[in-house]
């Protein structure tokens, strides 16, 4: 059972789709749920063999670092795990919501998009690296416009011209590395980065950094997310909110930590988290429609993540880990549920919202629970997370950390109050004028898109009320992040 | 004034990227000037040319690189023009296009000729590049661009159109085939993609194992897809 | 003097890079964005190509009889080279579908005038 499966089993499966569509209409629908539950299966049962040490999969039988090598450690196989699950839940989802355009072509993309951040967090060679980032960023650049109305053209437009120079920069970060040093193996480079001088080393950084930040929506490179994450099909938004930009986001943090292992870089990193942080949640305060609001709280959530990267110690990056998860899974149900009321009612503004809990319980339900989570709230997944940041950063015993962290749950304050609103507005706001008319009474979500919030939401509240599942693995996956000696040693035997 | 500011700023990371480079020993000149990083090889490539021979067979150094040490990279950047084919495809299947009128003309007799005549020789030069990549320059994405010329010409010289269906076909079954040839390298010998197939004599053309079996594979997914992309701008878009 | 001799192939793919820049940040029609896309990607290709050059070095093709693989310059960065162009390729022909959609909409292709998503 090696964990190249998990990437080559779901991409002979995308081949597959158009041949599908030729024979018949509805089958490519289910193409990506039964690809993605291989996946989770297959890294479900990979979990506890590579806890303590990373399986190392060499491809065309050569040696590395001669050949491109897959390393699955705790933290590609447990973010490779969470692809999975919400991929899954999303493709259930979209076999129903998906009926318009071109649809085997929908399902391939999808498919390929997840194949892509699969690949991404199993590499362990930078050029693999790149390509399989290239994967991921042109099939959401496609699904972004799928809908081809005036809005997502548009973004996708946006989305793609910044996205290219991204992918530019990453390149020629690459090629500086490889000029230098003669190999594109990360554990290679890692081993031999402090025989050349800083400064060249720190140019090629600060290209491969901001070139994957613009794919993790750092500020300031973000000004893509709010137009691509609202204008996209609901399906898309939740998986663009909730793995592509985290597979952005590890991409940064293993060229930081494994490749460069950059100390003196983190202060600025820190800050960096810091201003994303509050841009997005400020921003997200001010908004009306519902997917925009989403798409800025994903911004300073990622703020928040980055900024426990930042403090990079073993507690913070276990908090950070802990938050990708959470955030995940998360966002995932909001957009989710989100996307059937505004399906219902034709409009994304807040206020055609009000009342609807009488109209569609089930997911206003889903809505709560999820816009709880991510705030923080106790018997919810997101509670374990920001905790651990807030001690790892009070840890550190610096005043700075303690302000820093005092000005990030600032900005949770902020989300909270957005949040408190809307879930009060759809609980205790009378419905417009004529919208019950228009809608009906009792007109829930259809159960293929249900039964994905329903699972979404008993993750986040079993998590939540027993951390201890999840916390077993977040630590082996932080040091895996952390400890460069040891990933090169395990890649290289040396 | 904006492009005041983007030139300065450019002429600075310019000037960066420049003096990083010079003052380093940069590059496969600058290791061979200086002595390089490590003695055994690793670095620049010197042990891919030293080994590619014997190890896998081709005299292609490049198509050895390509496709067997580095295979993996090259199923991720076929599967990216999958990826550009499908997202090409969706985004147009709405497009409502009317062909102008000059679009409508049929060419004049000398070009609609020549096409004709030249659209089997193209395949021809195309295919002869592609299955030949491991002996000369050349492979499967340089054969698969000349076919896909091929079909460029059916579309602007003959105004003809091409079977959409049987392109997207041969498209997923190549790439299938790829993907398939990775497993049975993962069965036989453990490792995806692995040369499973006799070395040969160097320089024949059933030399070097896999590697002509995957560059037809490739060559005919590019060839196909190129030229799906081609009809998807034309007009064409199936379901 | 051999300063500039050795170095002019990467002052040469920076100009390129430059100008592709350039292109990208001040020009206003849609499609001379997409050309200078593809001008940034091929000034990096070149950048890459220059990485693994020597001097009077061979391509690494054992055509003949005698070939010595000391002399040949490094096959990897023409492999890379290779995938950068394919990805390219496909950048390039989504933006022009892109493209196509857009002027269906809007009947221009000047991004300033397409401004409909705001604050």
């Amino acid at each position: 059972m090696s964990p190249i499966l998990l990437i080559a089993v779901p991409l002979g499966l995308a081949f597959i789709i158009p041949l599908l569509a030729l024979a018949s209409r509805k089958l490519p629908a289910y193409v990506p749920a039964v690809g993605m539950l291989f996946n989770l299966v297959v890294s479900l049962y990979l979990l506890p063999s590579v806890l303590s040490k990373p399986i190392v999969v060499r491809t065309a039988g050569f040696a590395p670092p001669f050949s491109i090598h897959l390393v699955a450690g705790p933290l590609g196989i447990l973010l490779a795990a969470l692809i999975a699950l919400v991929g899954l839940l999303v493709a259930i989802y979209a076999t129903g919501y998906i009926r318009e355009g071109s649809v085997p072509r929908y399902h391939a993309l999808y498919l390929l998009l997840l194949v892509g951040a699969t690949g991404i967090v199993l590499t362990g060679d930078l050029f693999n690296l790149f390509v399989f980032f290239e994967i991921l960023c042109i099939s959401s650049y496609a699904l972004v416009g799928y809908r081809g109305d005036k809005a997502g053209i548009e973004s996708a437009v946006k989305y793609l011209i910044q996205g290219a120079i991204g992918s530019s920069l990453v390149l020629v970060g690459i090629g500086f590395l490889y000029g230098l040093f003669g190999t594109l193996s990360m554990a290679d480079i890692a081993g031999n980065i402090h025989s050349v001088r800083p400064i060249t080393v720190f140019i090629s950084m600060a290209f491969l950094v901001t070139g994957f930040g613009v794919e993790a929506a750092i500020f300031p490179l973000n000004a893509w997310l709010p137009d691509a994450h609202s204008s996209a099909p609901s399906s898309i938004s939740a998986i663009l909110s909730g793995i592509a930009i985290k597979a952005g986001l590890y991409a940064v943090a293993r060229v930081l930590f494994t490749v460069y292992g950059a100390e003196t870089f983190l202060p600025f990193i820190l800050v960096l988290g810091l201003l994303t942080l509050l841009v997005g949640e400020m921003s997200a305060f001010s908004q009306n429609n519902i997917k925009r609001l989403l798409a800025y709280s994903s911004m300073g959530q990622m703020g928040l993540i980055v900024f426990a990267l930042g403090l990079a110690s073993a507690a913070s990056v276990e908090g950070a880990l802990f938050l990708v998860v959470s955030h995940g899974l998360a966002k995932a149900l909001l957009f989710l549920s989100v996307g059937y009321m505004i399906y219902r009612t034709g409009s994304m503004e807040i206020s055609s919202l009000h009342g609807m809990a009488k109209r569609m319980p089930v997911s206003s339900l889903c809505f709560a629970i999820g816009a709880f989570s991510l705030v923080g709230l106790p018997p919810f997944i997101g509670f374990p997370g920001k905790f651990m940041v807030v001690r790892a950063a009070l840890e550190k015993g610096d005043a700075l950390y303690t302000v820093l962290v005092a000005i990030a749950l600032l900005g949770t304050v902020v989300e909270g109050a957005y949040f408190f609103r809307i879930v009060q507005g759809l609980y205790f706001k009378p419905a417009p004028e004529g919208a019950v008319a228009e809608t009906g009474e009792g007109r829930e979500a259809p159960f293929s898109a249900l039964l994905p919030a329903c699972v979404l939401a008993a993750a986040i509240l079993v998590v939540g009320v027993c951390p201890q599942i999840l916390t077993d693995y977040v630590g082996p996956a932080a040091s895996d992040l952390l400890d460069k000696a040891a990933y090169i040693r395990h890649v290289l035997g040396v | 004034m904006r492009k005041l500011i983007s030139v300065t700023l450019l002429l600075v990371i310019v000037m960066i990227a420049v003096f990083s480079v010079s003052h380093a020993m940069f590059g496969a000149e600058g290791a061979r000037r200086t002595g390089g990083l490590r003695e055994d090889g690793v670095n620049f490539g010197r042990r891919y040319n030293n080994r590619a021979l014997d190890e896998t067979g081709a005299a292609n150094v490049v198509a050895a690189v390509v496709v067997s040490y580095r295979g993996f990279d090259t199923l991720g950047e076929v599967t990216v023009l999958f990826v550009a084919a499908l997202g090409l495809g969706a985004l147009l299947y709405g497009a409502r296009r009317e062909k102008n009128a000059k679009e409508r003309e049929p060419a004049s007799l000398i070009v609609f000729t020549g096409c004709r005549f030249l659209f089997p020789l193209v395949l021809l030069f195309g295919a002869y590049v592609l299955a030949h990549g491991h002996v000369t320059p050349g492979g499967g994405f340089q054969g698969g661009a000349i076919v896909a010329s091929g079909f460029v010409l059916v579309y602007l010289g003959c105004r003809g159109t091409l079977p959409a269906g049987r392109l997207a076909a041969a498209e997923s079954l190549s790439g299938l085939a790829f993907v398939v040839i990775g497993f049975i390298g993962l069965a036989v010998g453990g490792s995806f993609l692995l040369n499973f197939l006799p070395r040969g004599t160097p320089l024949a053309l059933f030399s070097a194992g896999v590697i002509p079996v995957i560059y037809v594979a490739i060559g005919l997914k590019v060839g196909s897809e190129l030229g799906g992309i081609i009809g998807n701008l034309a007009g064409e878009v199936s379901e | 003097m051999s300063f500039l001799e050795d170095y002019v192939h990467y002052g040469g793919c920076f100009a390129l890079i430059m100008v592709g820049l350039y292109v990208v940040l001040v020009k206003s029609n849609l499609i001379k964005v997409i050309i200078g896309i593809n001008l940034i990607d091929t000034g990096i290709n070149l950048f890459l190509i220059s990485a693994g050059y020597i001097r009077t070095g061979t391509a690494p093709i054992f055509s003949g009889a005698a070939q010595e693989p000391g002399k040949m310059v490094d096959p990897v960065p023409q492999a890379l080279v290779l995938t950068a162009i394919v990805i390219g390729v496909s950048v390039l022909a989504l933006a022009l579908s892109l493209a196509i959609r857009l002027h269906g909409h809007y009947d221009t292709l000047d991004l300033r005038k397409i401004k409909e998503l705001r604050w």
